[in-house]
């Protein structure tokens, strides 16, 4: 997603440095409808793809999990155990028409998936929602600090951090965190622990990870909120209002900021992905008690169902974000684009 | 912006190109074999073993110069094959509109797979891939996103009188994807290419930190990381030294894309 694919789409230009009037925009329940859908069938591909790489990658849970010395028949039984001997299309349309209803197959040590996650998952939302809400907060400030002074000394520095850290794996800004916040200063806890119901103990052990989380996507959002507010302040009603004299962090809030945030909004959608991918990884390292140890130990057993049912839920949750993220830039930008 | 002059470019790239040396030579450079144990097991840095030792007492140091060339390799690898992939579906996808949309499409559904949880989908429903099966992975997932800034390229190129005039001239598919567009889009492909790089990196280091990549005993930095986590108040450089590795290579290889992109593309924010 770059900035110049999505079109800033602002508010029309005024001739006074007043608020710009914009018309009351109902969405037709038609052009929703079209964006759910568009969206569901994406999904819906999505999982089709998920399954199928499952399924026509070499070796199956069955194989997966089989210990040394086992036999043959060893094998073969437990294949039927897992239903793996059925053809593959029927079990396509048995995994498919079971996700709708929350039942995400079986793991090849046959426990419900859906079992694995359900104190797991919301976790995991806990500490990305968490991360998101922090991303937005952090790159709207700082993008917006550094376009009140374009060019100037906070600008360049914001723009270079920015560029610097988005490269850098969660787990690498995890370790230094974990070195200068814990370890050193003693100031945060190091590992998460989990409560009797399988949530973190205290909320002071959310911050590492979501801080974690948060640093990479920060140096993404801030470009992007950079280059959309640098965008939006070349349109000609935010000249009119520079031109009125109008206090430069007025015309950005009121001017610049309306026009940018379909941009804006659509990069922190993409981000939610990169947020749910790195929670797996933060996790491992904060021991918390998200997907991400769930995964841990699926990776241990090779046990891709478990795998494909956490990609279902992620890929539900990120449809959902971006829709959401399709919804604000069709409210912001008019129901023409 | 004021022009960039070659030296600010090369004094950006430098870093880079010392990093990218130094893990390719690193494995001749070790002072002491990879795996066999030197000191106790999260020895504090002496004499014999400079940055101490491991969860099995072997020297860090040998580790961590062994431990760069297969993650720079497969990341070079990934990021040639994403840049030549999205390249030609790109210029295709701009030559015939049809294909493009299709192209366009399966990019929407991959966009909704993190690439941490695909590259785990597919390592592990693929036993023995290890190595390959991430460098699998992370082409397949690395693709869709170059395509679109590709496609973007090529769009005026396959759309300029030239080309025009080849295609009306009977000229092949393959004849104007690559020897009339692609040749105009090499500032972008470089571009592109250091940005799939500073991906790669990450999402290669990534997959060792999750196990699913090279295995034990291998030195990894990545996997370094994940080993020696637990012993970390003992002998910190064991985590910390690979966590500077990788973090340095992403630093500079990302400094180095950034100054060889062109004018034009840099204002292209991509997301991975």
């Amino acid at each position: 997603m770059s900035p110049d694919t999505a079109a800033p789409a602002g508010p029309p230009p005024t001739t006074e440095g007043a608020r710009p009037t914009r018309a009351p925009v109902l969405l037709p329940l038609a052009r929703v409808g079209a964006v759910v859908l568009k969206r569901a069938v994406l999904l819906a591909m999505l999982l089709a793809l998920v399954f199928l790489t499952v399924e026509l990658l070499p070796g199956d849970a069955a194989t997966a999990t089989s210990e040394r010395g086992e036999s043959g028949a060893d094998l073969q039984q437990r294949r039927e155990l897992l239903g793996l001997d059925r053809p593959v299309l029927e079990r396509f349309w048995d995994w498919m028409s079971g996700l709708p209803t929350g039942d995400l197959g079986t793991s090849a040590r046959g426990e419900k998936v859906t079992d694995l996650l359900s104190t797991a998952f919301p976790n995991t939302l806990l500490l990305g929602g968490l991360a998101l809400l922090l991303t937005a907060a952090l790159s709207l400030a700082l993008g917006c600090w550094a376009a009140l002074r374009p060019g100037g000394r906070v600008d360049r520095a914001v723009s270079a951090t920015a560029t610097a850290v988005l490269a850098l794996p969660e787990f690498v800004v995890a370790v230094a965190l974990v070195l200068v916040l814990s370890l050193w200063t003693g100031w945060l806890p190091a590992v998460t622990l989990a409560d009797a119901d399988g949530t973190p103990g205290d909320w002071t052990m959310l911050i590492l990870p979501a801080l974690a989380l948060t640093v990479p996507q920060v140096g993404w959002n801030v470009r992007i909120v950079r280059a959309a507010l640098a965008d939006e302040a070349r349109a000609p009603h935010v000249e009119t209002a520079v031109l009125d004299g109008l206090p430069p962090h007025r015309v950005l809030t009121h001017h610049v900021l309306p026009g940018a945030l379909p941009t804006i909004t659509a990069g922190l959608a993409t981000s939610t992905g990169m947020l749910l991918g790195g929670a797996v990884v933060v996790e491992t390292i904060f021991n918390y008690p998200g997907i991400g140890s769930v995964l841990a130990s699926a990776v241990t057993d090779r046990d891709s169902p478990v795998i494909a049912g956490v990609t279902a839920l992620a890929g539900a949750v990120i449809t959902g974000v971006l829709l959401l993220a399709d919804l604000v830039r069709d409210l912001t930008a008019g129901v023409r684009r | 912006m004021t022009p960039r002059t070659w030296a600010t470019t090369a004094l950006r790239v430098l870093p880079a190109a010392f990093l990218l040396c130094l893990a390719l030579a690193g494995p001749w450079l070790a002072p002491h074999a990879i795996d066999a144990p030197v000191t106790a097991p999260y020895a504090e840095p002496g004499a014999d073993a400079v940055l101490g030792g491991d969860q099995l007492g072997r020297d860090v140091l040998s580790r961590l110069l062994a431990g760069g060339r297969d993650l720079v390799l497969s990341s070079l690898l990934v990021a040639v094959l994403v840049t030549g992939g999205a390249a030609v579906l790109g210029t295709i996808g701009a030559l015939r509109p049809r294909v493009g949309r299709l192209v366009e499409q399966l990019a929407d559904v991959l966009m909704l797979l993190p690439a941490v949880l695909g590259i785990l989908l597919v390592t592990l429903s693929w036993p023995d891939g290890g190595r390959f099966a991430v460098i699998a992975a992370a082409v397949a997932l690395g693709v869709p996103y170059a395509v679109r800034l590709a496609a973007g390229a090529a769009a005026p190129v396959a759309a300029s009188g030239y080309v025009e005039a080849a295609a009306a001239g009977g000229e092949r598919l393959w004849y104007l994807v690559l020897r009339e567009v692609l040749p105009n889009l090499r500032a972008t492909l470089l571009a592109l290419f250091g940005l799939r790089f500073v991906a790669a990196v990450y999402l290669v280091a990534t997959a060792g930190f999750l196990q699913v990549g090279p295995q034990p005993p291998a030195a990894d930095w990545a996997l370094m990381i994940r080993e020696n986590s637990s012993g970390i108040l003992l002998n910190p450089w064991a985590v910390v030294a690979p966590s500077a590795a990788i973090g340095l290579l992403a630093l500079s290889v990302n400094l180095a894309a950034a100054a060889l992109a062109p004018q034009t593309g840099r204002k292209a924010v991509t997301v991975l």
